[in-house]
């Protein structure tokens, strides 16, 4: 009941914190900003490639939009406590670790879900794709558990900011590598072997390979054995994430290196 | 205001180099966008293209770095409460502000090198310019250029405690706007328009014209114009945007 109380009042404080820091007339027009043009850039990229569709695209970077806000939620969440010089601090406490963080990331990590949302839909007529009702459905099944994936991912992403002071950086190179190893913006089939066996270990590949089937019309039935396997993938990275939170806080502590900035 | 600006250059390129974890994103970032490139228009069997593609993503971390080196640049100085100093310095702020700007440009031809590298090696894309010495001269008139539109993006930053967001987000307008990776003749044709007034459209084109022919001389020409603009420009939005940050007591507030 006690994490469950830290999850809950420590998202919500620290997302109140964010709006003091931030206006919210700024903070809604850049969010949004980076997937719409994001997904332009590559839509009109592959247009002049002369490969693949729009909605390839479209639905390929819309996940990424996910992707990133899942990666970066955590990463933020840990590294922006040692930013802050708190991270010292918050560790002192004898809070759950991942009801401390994940309650900080969850609030960022749904805006980003909102955020891709919108994108999509603007990205959706400015492209003139259009999409059936159960398209639509299908697209966030996929987006859901693709979701879930990312953000087990960005725990190990995060865990590593108990350690080491550029985890943001690292997870941007991390979020940007995605861009061309999940197929996001290449047919999978295009990329050499080596690359696909580690896209095929790594979340937010198998999700954008469900969403393109679902968003085309396919069945769940087609698409089933790709949303389980970004569900297993998820379930793994998050295994390893509470690991990883358990082990780096020790050694944080053994290397005095929490406070390093 | 000459030593001040190279020894401010100076440090900051030591400085941004420094770190081999940072350099490593110098280098990655590019080759990811290069290669989607190359994986998308390999179709087109033009090796010209692929060299274009790879001079564009060169340019597009050389915009990134300097867009996002200036607004964490200030932020920077914001959390180490330095701002404040440097701003009552008897040396012009854009002085202390350029040599970052422009540093970050300089770093970001780590990422030129290591592009046309990974193309070659391993897309084998032909490395052939056209005209070396223009060449030469460009690279270095590029990175003027788009440093030189960095200290007027810095300047808003100084007003702005979330710079680095703005920063961030400023990244793919840009690099839509000036035809870097997508050619300008796939978007809409007010797009094209836009990019005549920034610095990355003309480094670009300077660039890509030296490697690639016919002449690059234009180009190299009107990035020297267009940053002597953003000098004049950004000096005075520094000097406006610091008055209305002092009168307000905001130079401070992280």
């Amino acid at each position: 009941m006690n994490a469950l109380r830290v999850f809950a009042v420590g998202g919500v404080t620290s997302y109140r914190a964010l709006f003091n820091w931030i206006d919210p007339w700024i903070f809604v027009p850049q969010t949004l900003g980076y997937p719409i043009f994001e997904i332009l850039f590559f839509a009109y990229l592959g247009r002049f490639a002369s490969v693949q569709s729009d909605r390839f695209f479209l639905v390929g970077n819309a996940f990424m939009a996910i992707a990133i806000t899942g990666f970066f939620g955590m990463g933020q969440a840990i590294g922006g406590e040692r930013r802050s010089q708190t991270l010292a601090t918050l560790l002192a406490s004898p809070a759950n670790r991942l009801a401390l963080f994940l309650g900080r990331a969850v609030p960022s990590m749904l805006t980003g879900v909102v955020v891709a949302a919108t994108a999509f839909t603007v990205c959706s007529f400015v492209l003139r794709v259009h999409f059936a009702t159960h398209e639509l459905l299908g697209l966030a099944a996929a987006a859901a558990v693709s979701s879930f994936a990312c953000t087990s991912f960005g725990l190990c992403l995060g865990s590593l900011g108990l350690r080491g002071r550029s985890v943001s950086l690292f997870a941007d190179t991390v979020g940007g590598s995605m861009l061309l190893i999940s197929g996001a913006n290449v047919p999978l089939e295009r990329l050499p072997g080596f690359v696909r066996a580690v896209g095929s270990g790594l979340p937010l590949t198998h999700g954008i390979q469900a969403g393109r089937i679902l968003g085309a019309g396919g069945s769940f039935g087609a698409a089933g054995h790709l949303l389980a396997r970004e569900a297993l993938v998820g379930c793994c990275y998050l295994l390893l994430g509470v690991a990883m939170l358990r082990v780096l806080e020790y050694e944080g502590r053994r290397s005095a290196t929490l406070e390093t900035f | 205001m000459i030593r001040a600006f190279a020894s401010g250059m100076w440090i900051h390129v030591v400085q941004f180099s420094r770190n081999p974890f940072d350099l490593t994103g110098v280098v990655i970032w590019p080759i990811v966008y290069a290669s989607i490139a190359y994986y998308l228009l390999d179709s087109k069997d033009n090796p010209r293209l692929l060299l274009a593609a790879s001079l564009g993503a060169s340019v597009m971390l050389m915009w990134s770095l300097v867009v996002i080196g200036s607004s964490n640049a200030l932020e920077n100085q914001r959390w180490l409460g330095t701002l404040e100093l440097l701003v009552a310095a008897p040396v012009p702020f854009a002085a202390v502000i350029a040599p970052i700007t422009v540093a970050s440009g300089v770093v970001g031809g780590y990422a030129l090198v290591a592009t046309l590298a990974w193309g070659t090696l391993l897309f084998d894309v032909p490395l052939v310019i056209v005209h070396p010495l223009a060449f030469a001269l460009a690279v270095p008139c590029c990175v003027l250029a788009i440093g030189m539109l960095g200290l007027v993006m810095a300047s808003t930053f100084v007003l702005y405690r979330a710079a680095f967001s703005l920063g961030i987000a400023l990244q793919y307008p840009v690099w839509i706007a000036t035809g870097l990776l997508v050619p300008l003749s796939v978007l809409p044709t007010f797009v094209g328009r836009i990019g005549w007034f920034l610095g990355p459209y003309w480094g670009y084109r300077a660039i890509r014209e030296a490697a690639l022919g016919p002449s690059p001389w234009p180009a190299i020409g009107m990035c020297l114009v267009v940053s002597a603009t953003y000098l004049v420009v950004g000096t005075a939005c520094l000097r406006a945007f610091v008055h209305v940050a002092r009168s307000r007591g905001t130079l401070k507030l992280t």
